[in-house]
């Protein structure tokens, strides 16, 4: 059997459009999807960065928003900072609480011992010494 | 006196018929064409002086032919007709194989999907002409250019024909500076063969490049899971060389071990041409149809390209369409040559190399096609 006797009878013509089909989407798909692959990479890239800034490790200190937050609520944390420092007596360096602060882990302690200052929740005690508010 | 005669009678000189002669002409100018004129010599000299070991007459059942069992070129030849041979050289080429310059110009693969057009035009031809489907496939691979998958097919659809197979496969990758220049003046204009590709140059990640195999060997050997022999090993290799873990072994691939089975590959397929079994008409239909195959999967690159100009804005060259059969890279260097003729400024091999390494992609995958609409 010859021509296109022969071509039909062995189902040529599909097999030849379905190969040439299957063989140009293959390599469309793998093209269009190594074309976008860089944009993809990038894309994970940005978002594992900014998954690194909203999730920050246990060590990390506390944002500054938070900090802010609890200096405009001085009053409510004084007790807190007072009953923490007790062991240094009624009068006390501003260094001697900086470490305790430091050591208690409390969020930016030079603002928070500015911010005391400033409010009036340590008062000077003379000899370069302080005190809590009575 | 008799046992002097009857060693004569058993010499090469007394069996010799002309069938010999003829195929150890062809080997002799194989060696010719690989040393003196240097078209493709690692294929060309092993399989041209296979040609003339295997068409050395001897006496049948003496153990020595490569169609006799338990003779040491009929295990060699096990290589060629399991398909492994094939698959290892797949594994070098994925070693030695860069895919930055398509991973940057991802559109360029699409010329690779369209020269594979002419392995299905030939399968069309080979059925017209009278050969059984399993063996127009062999003979359509051809198209793809690609000697290993041609192997590799033929070996599972039509063993037979291995022999005139593989040596049209390699003679027309070995003619390459012959065939394609011709067909890509002849399908395109002077001002077409000028453009210049724009350099949209970007740094290739090494995420990207480790993904691709990975991807690639996923999409590929889904769409089509007969060609996991190929494909597997082929972007096997590319992840060894990608993944910078393994340098030791991407090295060896890509050297001792593709030059091993390449040297085998090339004799045994050249000592299975033995005269009477390969000078038959279908072997003169076989080259014939190669040599369309071969052509019009050019064409269709070429074409393809002049096509997907009508509606891009980033013109392509359209020489780039002929680097889309898997004569990787012959082909690509001889459309950078044609495109240096007119502009000695343009350089087009990366571009080409795109064009090229997809073409072994869609050449793997047509293979498995075509073995899976035969099965």
């Amino acid at each position: 059997m010859y021509g296109i006797q022969a071509i039909n009878a062995h189902n040529g013509w599909s097999m030849a459009i379905a190969g040439a089909l299957i063989v140009m989407s293959g390599l469309s798909i793998l093209s269009f999807i190594i074309s976008q692959l860089h944009n993809i990479l990038a894309l994970m890239e940005k978002k594992k960065k900014t998954g690194d800034i909203d999730a920050p490790s246990a060590t990390e200190s506390m944002p500054a928003a938070m900090a802010d937050h609890d200096l405009s609520n001085l009053e409510s944390s004084f007790s807190c900072y007072r009953d923490e420092t007790t062991r240094l007596g009624s009068a006390f360096t501003l260094q001697d609480l900086f470490a305790v602060f430091q050591k208690c882990d409390f969020p930016h302690p030079h603002l928070t011992i500015r911010s005391l200052k400033e409010e009036g929740y340590l008062v000077p005690a003379g000899e370069g010494m302080f005190s809590w508010k009575k | 006196m008799d046992l002097l005669f009857q060693f004569l009678s058993n010499t090469g000189y007394y069996l010799a018929d002309y069938r010999h002669i003829v195929m150890l002409c062809v080997g002799c100018t194989f060696v010719y064409l690989a040393i003196a004129k240097q078209y493709e010599p690692l294929l060309l000299l092993p399989i041209g002086f296979g040609v003339i070991v295997g068409n050395v007459p001897f006496f049948k059942g003496f153990g020595l032919g490569i169609y006799e069992p338990n003779s040491v070129l009929h295990y060699l030849y096990f290589g060629v007709t399991s398909g492994l041979y094939p698959s290892i050289v797949f594994l070098g080429l994925g070693a030695m194989t860069d895919f930055s310059s398509l991973l940057v110009r991802p559109k360029l693969m699409l010329l690779g999907a369209a020269a594979q057009l002419g392995i299905y035009f030939t399968l069309l031809s080979a059925l017209a002409l009278g050969f059984m489907p399993k063996e127009a496939a062999s003979i359509a691979i051809i198209g793809g250019a690609d000697g290993p998958t041609s192997i590799f097919l033929t070996a599972k659809l039509a063993p037979h024909l291995i022999g005139p197979i593989a040596i049209a496969a390699y003679s027309y990758m070995a003619l390459i500076p012959l065939i394609q220049p011709p067909i890509m003046r002849l399908l395109t204009t002077r001002e077409e063969r000028l453009i210049r590709m724009s350099e949209n140059e970007r740094v290739v990640s090494r995420k990207e490049l480790l993904l691709f195999p990975v991807i690639g060997v996923i999409l590929c050997c889904f769409l089509a899971p007969a060609s996991i022999p190929l494909l597997g090993t082929f972007f096997f290799g590319n992840l060894m060389r990608v993944s910078g873990v393994v340098d030791r072994l991407a090295k060896t691939a890509s050297s001792a071990i593709i030059d091993t089975a390449t040297i085998f590959l090339g004799l045994t397929v050249g000592a299975s041409t033995q005269g009477d079994v390969f000078l038959t008409p279908k072997s003169v239909l076989i080259f014939a149809l190669g040599a369309v195959a071969f052509s019009i999967a050019t064409a269709s690159g070429v074409l393809f390209a002049k096509f997907l100009n009508l509606f891009t804005k980033d013109k392509i060259n359209p020489l780039l369409g002929a680097a889309g059969v898997s004569a990787v890279p012959g082909s690509a260097r001889e459309v950078h040559l044609v495109g240096q003729q007119e502009d000695p400024g343009n350089y087009l091999l990366m571009h080409a190399m795109a064009c090229n390494s997809s073409g072994v992609i869609g050449s793997a995958i047509c293979a498995g096609i075509l073995w899976s609409f035969m099965v």
